[in-house]
């Protein structure tokens, strides 16, 4: 078992063959070589041990050619050893070729050519190819018919391919029972044991069968079969891949892929050190009026931390719309502006910091991407390392920022002794265990919202509810619904039912209502009224709850269900099952999911 | 890379169909299982195959020796005696080197798009073994599959107790090194331990898939897999040599093979499948998701819906086959009725052998194994199950059994 490849192309493929021959490590590696074509000598590098440590070894790369052949051995015959590694060489140095497979007749044609003459170097059964090409040379004057008559004098299995002086611009190669497959490429063609050696640079393949060889230069191809001589049409099979997927680490999209990559985000902002924050709270503490400005996802990143400040500090800010906020706020020099961005790059956030500090406010930001226009216009940065988010919609960034606030409400409310040192040491240690929470239900509850998503994709309406703090998590995952989905969906405090919405409810709109823990005894009881109101008038409520299963029974039409958390980071939760929901529900309407229509990453136009 | 493909288990779930070929044998949306899978092989650039052969082998041996016409690399090992996944596995470890990785395919999964082009590339990205991995469509669980971000598996639950847990399950599809057969020598075959200590030692890396997927385990899953298959289709095509006759309506997206004969008056509403020499009688109304295998023959003024029919099976005039699967060589008498709904809409449960399953299917007719004759005027219920080679007289109404 081994691989082999080969590259051909208009100028320097030498990095190209390493890739190739790299990508066929698979296929086993207890030793590497490769023979490039250099004007008219060629250069034969060889040695034991895996790819990349023979490349290193060998300098390899530091020789540049347009074609060449390489091989990844895994011994079968002959010992590992520099010698027994592939490409073999023929005497005069003319032909250099890397086999895969068995040549079962290969000691008797040792013999007749070591009676002939020929010098053999290594145990292995491949080099009688070399010898053998170059003898029929001799007699046929003509490679392509040496070719031919060689591979008619071998027993066993193979795929081969070699380079001659003779032809410096052709890759010859051929195939019994060992696999082969050319890959075309413009003005570049690739020799491989499979795809994988050249998918990253053509998809287009053409599959080589038993008893056929090929000759392949950097435009053209050709392929017989080596019996009848004769030429043989082949197809070109089109691999179906998306060269995404590795930058996609494997998930169908970018979005699920932020989606899972909370737990480290989280981890990271929980790591943005102390005193990075302090100049903020520090700022907050000391300002008549704080404001937090955001628009779109960061205006109910926001509103969230108006509620969590709110509640843990006992200050309020205004949360404020970012392209509203000339409008609405009265800011002066004892105001304190707060702006929440991912990129940094936001035209309506940028424009309200602008104001702010025209008026002589102080102003911070909270930003994902080091070096933007908000991070160098802003007073104080807190940089959140959420890495990049490359999925329009944002879902790992805001709830790094979600996190950074609470953080704040927590030192704030430390600074104006609204709690003490060892309450908040213990909120910061809740705080700790939410990249493993998240962990946890990403890994056991995907399945239920998969299947709950996938049985209401086609529902046209949805109202999402939420009292308190649960109140911007609706608003923000309302947003993720119509964002990727392109569903209507509505977020909205569960005391609105009453005055005016219940009217709407209706078989066609269906509700998804976020119910505090238990321990939070009023707004439990709020939100439990909120979904009792819409199920009398016999709509449908999904709830996304803490309770034990049955706790509730029948108040729901469907539920899904947490593990019992702090009401710290309870929200926080419930936005990353929404955050799938809107996933699923848009994998089933087969959205286009990381660039949904009508939506830029970064809004830089006002 | 080389693929190996299971096809030797008994698929006991899925009489009648099963008792007389294996499950990759089994044709939804005109086309055998087994050619689907050799399709998308191919598609994925995977051209050496071989097929762990057992139960009912000589139909897919035959299948085998007739794609080697056309110039495939397939090559199939018997499985002499039923012993599970890991004893199929075993059957090609010569073909395998201990250094080398290979694809390993399930024989009874379905799926709408290329899986094996996904776990190729999920292989592509990471270099180490895989494991496809899905959402199921219901609340039947098949497992648990833990992950990190970085899609490594860090915990398989195979069978998870009660229904606190729902996530990713593991969909019969992985690229597994040449080492796996060392492993499943020492678990004692077991393919279940097997892959935990591949997953605790070496490790596996999950590759996600997202489109559709199902696992043929019922009779009724036939249906589901023929109707995932149909939606995917973007075009419809009718061979040179079919013959449609006048007044032959024809909506949405249709498969017309060679020497197809429909006579007059006939509609066919896509999508639905009609099979090489079919006769399609006069007036018969063919409606969405029906596929016909191969020379079947519908009399005059036939109605089917939602519903596989196998190679050579005879409807006669005046019937109505819906929900139903047939098998192959089946005679149905002129003016026989599927019934496919109970009187009170509710779920039909189908009783097959011994046990008694809920379908959650309002609507469901009949599972008419191969070569069954059934006389003129007959009614089925709802949910029957009949066994191969049952012949039935005229006016009967037929049970399950």
């Amino acid at each position: 078992m081994c691989g082999i490849s080969g590259v051909v192309g208009l100028k320097d493929i030498s990095n190209a063959l390493f890739e190739t021959i790299r990508n066929l490590e698979y296929r086993g590696y207890d030793s590497c070589g490769v023979a490039l074509l250099n004007k008219n000598s060629i250069v034969v590098k060889k040695n034991v041990g895996g790819v990349e440590e023979f490349y290193r070894k060998e300098n390899v790369l530091r020789h540049k050619s347009s074609i060449g052949i390489a091989h990844t051995r895994w011994a079968t015959h002959g010992r590992v050893t520099r010698e027994n590694t592939h490409p073999h060489q023929s005497c005069d140095g003319k032909f250099a070729v890397v086999h895969n497979g068995i040549i079962s007749n290969y000691r008797a044609l040792k013999e007749s050519l070591v009676r002939l003459g020929h010098r053999f170097e290594s145990e292995t059964d491949t080099e009688v190819i070399p010898h053998l090409l170059e003898e029929n040379h001799r007699k046929l004057n003509n490679v392509e018919a040496a070719f031919v008559k060689t591979l008619c004098e071998l027993e066993g299995t193979f795929a081969i391919a070699f380079v001659s002086t003779y032809h410096p611009g052709q890759i010859f190669c051929a195939k019994r029972e060992s696999p082969l497959m050319l890959g075309i490429g413009d003005e570049i063609k690739f020799v491989g044991s499979d795809f994988n050696s050249f998918i990253d640079y053509t998809k287009n393949a053409v599959i080589i069968d038993d008893g056929e060889y090929a000759i392949v230069s950097r435009d053209s191809y050709m392929v017989k079969n080596y019996l009848t001589r004769e030429e043989v049409a082949k197809p070109i099979t089109k691999i179906e891949w998306d060269a995404e997927t590795s930058k996609k680490g494997g998930f169908p999209h970018y979005m699920l892929k932020e989606i899972h990559e909370q737990p480290q985000t989280v981890t990271n902002a929980l790591d943005v050190e102390d005193a990075v924050l302090d100049k903020v709270v520090e700022g907050i503490a000391q300002s008549g009026q704080g404001h937090l400005v955001g628009v779109g996802t960061t205006y109910y990143v926001a509103q969230f931390g108006q509620y969590m400040i709110s509640s843990l500090a006992g200050q309020s800010l205004f949360a404020v719309s970012s392209d509203e906020f000339a409008a609405l706020s009265n800011v002066g020099r004892d105001s304190f502006v707060l702006a929440l961005s991912q990129s940094g790059e936001t035209y309506d956030t940028l424009t309200a910091v602008k104001h702010a500090k025209s008026r002589g406010a102080r102003t911070a930001a909270v930003v994902n991407v080091m070096g933007s226009s908000l991070s160098r216009l802003a007073d104080n940065v807190v940089l959140q390392g959420s890495g990049p988010e490359i999925c329009v919609i944002s879902t790992k960034a805001a709830l790094a920022q979600m996190v950074i606030l609470v953080r704040i409400g927590l030192k704030l409310a430390l600074r104006k002794n609204a709690m003490t040192a060892a309450a908040f040491d213990r909120s910061m240690s809740v705080l700790r265990d939410l990249p493993g929470i998240i962990q946890a239900v990403l890994n056991e509850r995907s399945g239920f919202i998969h299947r709950i998503a996938h049985e209401y994709f086609k529902i046209k309406h949805w109202l999402y509810l939420g009292r308190g703090v649960y109140y911007p998590i609706a608003l923000e995952s309302a947003l993720k619904m119509k964002e990727v989905a392109y569903v209507h969906a509505e977020g909205m405090p569960g005391g609105f039912l009453k005055h005016g919405t219940l009217a709407m409810i209706d078989k066609d709109i269906y509700s998804i209502v976020f119910i505090p823990p238990r321990e939070e005894k009023a707004l439990y009881e709020a939100t439990l009224h909120s979904v009792e109101e819409i199920r009398a008038r016999s709509g449908f409520v999904l709830g996304i709850h803490f309770d034990e299963r049955g706790k509730n029974k029948n108040l729901f039409s469907e539920e899904l269900i947490l593990p019992n958390v702090s009401p710290l980071i309870a929200p926080l939760l419930q936005l990353v099952i929404s955050q799938l929901f809107a996933y699923f529900t848009a994998t089933s309407l087969k959205r286009d999911i990381d660039k949904p229509r009508s939506l830029a990453k970064s809004v830089t136009v006002g | 890379m080389k693929a190996v493909i299971l096809a030797a288990g008994k698929g006991s779930k899925l009489t009648p169909f099963s008792m007389t070929r294996p499950i990759p044998m089994v044709r939804v949306a005109g086309k055998y299982l087994f050619d689907n899978a050799l399709d998308m092989l191919n598609k994925a650039g995977i051209n050496d195959i071989f097929v762990v052969v057992g139960h009912r082998k000589e139909k897919l041996i035959q299948r085998i020796g007739e794609h080697l016409n056309d110039g495939l690399s397939v090559h199939y090992y018997e499985q002499k005696k039923a012993g599970g996944i890991g004893d199929a596995i075993l059957q090609v470890r010569d073909k395998v080197l201990p250094s080398e990785y290979f694809l390993l395919i399930y024989g009874d999964t379905v799926t709408s798009a290329n899986i094996f082009s996904k776990i190729q590339q999920s292989f592509h990205l990471f270099k180490s073994a895989v494991a496809s991995i899905c959402l199921p469509p219901s609340n039947a669980m098949f497992g648990n599959v833990f992950l990190n971000p970085q899609m490594k598996i860090t915990r398989i639950i195979e069978k998870p107790k009660g229904d606190e847990l729902g996530n990713y399950v593991l969909s019969g599809v992985y690229i597994l090194p040449g080492s796996f057969f060392q492993l499943l020598d020492k678990h004692k075959k077991s393919m279940e331990n097997a892959l935990m200590e591949l997953v605790e030692k070496e490790g596996l890396r999950a590759s996600m898939w997202e489109d559709e997927w199902l696992d043929i385990v019922y009779p009724w899953q036939i249906l589901t897999a023929n109707r995932m298959i149909m939606n995917s289709w973007e075009q419809s095509s009718i061979a040179k040599t079919a013959v449609l006759e006048a007044n032959v309506t024809i909506q949405g997206t249709v498969r017309i093979e060679e020497d197809v004969l429909i006579k007059a008056g006939a509609v066919l509403e896509g999508p639905c499948s009609i099979g090489k020499g079919c006769y399609i009688g006069n007036n018969s109304l063919i409606r969405s998701y029906t596929s016909l295998g191969n020379r079947c023959s519908v009399g005059y003024g036939v109605e089917l819906k939602n519903c596989v029919v196998l190679d050579n099976t005879r409807i006669g005039r005046l019937s109505f086959i819906g929900d139903s699967v047939l098998g192959e060589d089946v005679d149905i008498g002129a003016g026989t009725m599927t019934v496919n709904r109970a009187l009170d809409w509710k779920p039909i449960s189908v009783k097959n052998g011994r046990r008694k399953y809920e379908t959650g299917m309002v609507k469901l007719g009949a599972f008419v194994g191969d070569d069954v004759v059934i006389g003129a005027g007959n009614t089925i219920q709802p949910g029957a199950v009949v066994p191969p080679g049952r012949v039935f007289p005229a006016c009967y109404t037929i049970k399950s059994e």
